[in-house]
């Protein structure tokens, strides 16, 4: 499909440029896994100044990657709820002034695409510029999205990223829905719970992908969105997925679980994982937490894992005779399966030549 | 209590950095007569409209237009000016 | 090639009942009934005469967490897909993909989306129903729809920007026919927050005119069913998306750059991907806003990049702007004057702009069309252009 040269990834734990440290996690506070913003240095004051926490995620993410690679030709976002803490401080205000005079930063920052039309502007970037917002395969939508536009031209580079923030509203509308715990993390005890709810998370990945294939870069080589409840169903596809990726007789080195701790979901996680019992299985959202773009952060983890050929120990599932062993058997190929609120499942391989 | 004009301009330029959230800006160092558009603080039309908000909700002033309010909105000497003479709060 | 059609706006309800509004030149732009609102009776605005509580009961959709958005796409998409004919099995295929352009959702329910946000007691029935990813997915859930999907949220351009995901994903193997479009429906949200930029016109929108005072917003919802040449073999096609592109003016959140280069550019490459000349296109259905600020700079770009001007009217005039439905309502529309090989007069213009000159079509006309391009210039600076051919 295409390749990744470059990414970056905000997230709650150190994942950011020079900061990145995987091996150990850090334990949120309360039971959120909220971001630590970073102070944004490429973004100037006089937009910084307006932006909401989405809005900043996703543009401080990406800004220094356009730093390091030059202007995209394009600029492709996945966002469930990105602008909405801003929809809903705008409607506070409609509430508040009664439809009286209200201020507009609110409202022009409420849009989806606040995101992908701030980094356009900041980089006066005059390319293809589109924001996904179908919830679960936000992400997964802007991928296939730049795959298509990397088939149509061979020769382009694009910014693909994926941001999403814990808003109190937000936050306060799915508690009410009943998608999430109340306790305190502890990232060591998530996955043993046999409760309904995950704990929330945010934080943005930003990836330049192109058709080169250089030292380093990962390559995407395939993806599958599902939308369904039915287990048995996505047993079926996965199936498909991985007689059509020849996984069967090529396994990946690792399968990478979006489990959360909801025990409403196991029966997906199950039905996947006992199709690819020989493969070593790890988790990432004990250090992620859950949101609807959290597999843009699972796919940057794989990157970094693939580049590194490090996976780190706390995200096994089981415990592994030597965590280590990647290096001494190279890892080339992850798989990724992910689900969002049950009903919207994806499937990613990604590689890389040693 | 009438507010001295001086005490007045300090606590509008209070106001247009927290109303506008200029993070960096101290409001002591903005000059009375630094144009807020264009050169000098470099404000644009969307803080031209959330200025005139401003104006309604600590002052009580309406203006219905924003090409009005640029007249008004020069610099902090106009601005003041302004609600010395419009202020209704 | 597009074989199928669905439509519901403040000017009819089905794609005939448009056409003989278009054609008689109909402002479906009154004040606001539906909800209440400081604006009602004041503000103009393209309002679908249809109450929500009615539309339930019209379309037999009373489960818990619908939206008057909900409603508006079910009216449309439903058309569309009983216009081209498809069946059950082809809509539950994994080769049907459905892409909808929002940018509302559920938040057209002001009080109870306020309420679910600050309160922590019992949340309402809307829970589920207020992202813009909710529209679609409920419809995927009812229709079993199995293949790609996606919601696309550009702000004005949402729709043109899914007609054109849509026609790649067909393009690129994903899907075999694709139901494209979008919806919005009015809410006290972006009624005060076009409000709060002064871009809301007092008096009837007047595009291109030079008094005009900005725009009315509109509401509905419009779908298109794409389907590959060869598969639309034996059905009726209504004509063929030949040509699209979008682009980034990047220069401010909320208004176009002077000299218009979003759109500028939005038009070249619509024409490049189409190989077309500028010369070859007969007829523009223009953004046109009402807006001080877009119908000057669209202007600009269209003298920029047609040497003669084609004919071009702006059907906001007739409807509003409805934002995420826009593009497709617009797409429809320009397949109808292709179809049928007339235009459309253009309302509410009296005098052209000083530094532009241009002057919409006033009056019905049958005229020979081959291309038609449609142009959606939204938030954020995202420009779209499509580009229709007579088939």
């Amino acid at each position: 499909m295409f390749y990744i040269q470059e990414s970056t990834c905000i997230s709650s734990q150190s994942t950011f440029l020079n900061k990145i440290n995987l091996l150990e996690y850090q334990v949120p506070e309360g039971n959120k896994f909220s971001v630590k913003e970073p102070s944004y240095e490429d973004i100037p004051e006089k937009i910084l100044r307006r932006m909401g926490k989405a809005v900043r995620l996703g543009v401080g993410a990406a800004m220094p990657l356009i730093a390091g690679s030059g202007n995209p030709d394009g600029i492709i976002i996945g966002t469930a709820n990105g602008g909405m803490e801003d929809c809903i401080k705008f409607l506070n205000q409609i509430i508040e002034y009664k439809e009286g005079l209200l201020t507009p930063t609110n409202f022009v920052q409420s849009t989806a695409n606040a995101v992908a039309g701030q980094v356009g502007m900041l980089l006066k970037n005059n390319g293809y510029n589109i924001t996904h917002v179908h919830r679960g395969h936000s992400f997964e939508n802007a991928m296939l999205d730049a795959a298509m536009h990397l088939a149509q031209y061979p020769d382009a580079r694009l910014l693909l990223g994926a941001v999403d923030e814990i808003s109190a509203y937000n936050y306060n509308i799915d508690l009410l829905a009943g998608w999430y715990k109340t306790t305190a993390i502890n990232p060591a005890e998530i996955y043993k719970s046999d409760k309904p709810g995950s704990y929330p998370g945010e934080g943005s990945a930003m990836f330049i992908v192109d058709n080169k294939k250089q030292q380093g870069s990962v390559r995407i080589d395939a993806l599958k969105t599902i939308t369904s409840n039915d287990p048995q169903l996505v047993r079926h596809r996965f199936h498909e997925f991985i007689t059509l990726n020849n996984l069967q007789n090529d396994p990946p080195g690792l399968y990478l679980s979006g489990e959360n701790g909801d025990s409403r979901m196991m029966h997906f996680y199950e039905a996947c994982e006992t199709q690819i019992e020989k493969v070593p299985v790890a988790r990432f959202k004990h250090i992620s937490g859950e949101f609807a773009t959290a597999s843009a952060i699972g796919l940057w983890l794989s990157a970094e894992i693939l580049r590194s050929q490090e996976v780190p120990v706390h995200m096994w599932k089981h415990q592994q005779p030597n965590p280590m062993a990647t290096q001494r058997h190279p890892l080339h190929k992850i798989l990724i399966y992910n689900n969002h609120k049950a009903l919207q499942h994806s499937f990613m391989l990604c590689s890389i030549d040693l | 209590m009438i507010m001295e004009t001086e005490d007045l301009k300090l606590q509008v330029k209070k106001q247009i950095v927290q109303f506008l959230n200029l993070m960096t800006v101290k409001p002591e160092d903005i000059k009375d007569d630094e144009p807020l558009f264009g050169e000098g603080l470099g404000l644009d039309s969307i803080d031209s409209i959330e200025l005139i908000v401003l104006l309604s909700r600590e002052y009580g002033i309406t203006i219905q237009d924003p090409k009005e309010g640029r007249k008004i909105l020069v610099d902090v000497n106009t601005m003041v000016g302004y609600i010395e003479k419009h202020r209704t709060k | 090639m597009v074989t199928g059609l669905g439509i519901i706006s403040a000017i009819g309800n089905s794609v005939n009942e448009n056409r003989e509004a278009l054609i008689n030149g109909f402002c479906g732009i009154s004040t606001l009934e539906n909800f209440p609102s400081r604006f009602s009776g004041v503000l103009p605005c393209g309002e679908i005469k249809i109450s929500t509580e009615e539309l339930k009961q019209k379309l037999a959709a009373t489960q818990p967490g619908v939206t008057r958005t909900d409603l508006l796409c079910l009216h449309a998409f439903r058309q569309a897909i009983e216009d081209a004919g498809l069946t059950t099995e082809e809509i539950e295929s994994p080769d049907t993909a459905f892409i909808n352009g929002n940018t509302v959702g559920g938040m057209c329910l002001t009080d109870e989306l306020y309420h679910d946000a600050n309160k922590h007691e019992q949340g309402s029935e809307y829970l589920g129903s207020y992202d813009c990813s909710s529209v679609t997915l409920s419809i995927q859930a009812q229709y079993k729809m199995q293949g790609p999907a996606s919601t696309i949220n550009t702000a004005c351009s949402s729709s043109a920007n899914a007609i054109m995901f849509g026609a790649r994903l067909i393009q690129n193997g994903f899907a075999k026919r694709a139901i494209v479009g979008g919806v919005d429906s009015l809410a006290k949200f972006t009624l005060n927050g076009f409000n709060s930029l002064h871009i809301l016109s007092p008096a009837l929108c007047k595009p291109f005119d030079k008094d005009r005072q900005g725009l009315n917003l509109g509401e509905g919802a419009a779908f298109l069913i794409l389907e590959k040449e060869e598969d639309a073999a034996g059905k009726n096609i209504h004509a063929r998306l030949s040509g699209y592109s979008n682009t980034n003016d990047a220069y401010h959140p909320s208004s176009l750059s002077p000299a218009g280069d979003g759109p500028y550019l939005a038009m070249k490459i619509a024409l490049e991907s189409a190989g077309l000349l500028p010369q070859e296109i007969d007829f523009i259905n223009t953004h046109g806003t009402g807006t001080e600020n877009n119908d000057e700079v669209e202007s600009k770009a269209m003298i920029r990049i047609f040497e003669i001007i084609p004919t071009f009217s702006s059907t906001k005039s007739n409807i509003g702007h409805t934002l995420g439905a826009a593009g497709a309502i617009e797409a429809v529309y320009s397949i109808l004057n292709l179809k049928h090989q007339e235009i459309y007069p253009s309302l509410n213009f009296n005098e052209p702009q000083a530094d532009t000159g241009l002057v919409p079509v006033r009056e019905y006309k049958q005229v020979h069309l081959k291309h038609i391009m449609s142009n959606s210039f939204g938030f954020g600076g995202n420009c779209s252009s499509l580009i229709f051919s007579k088939v």
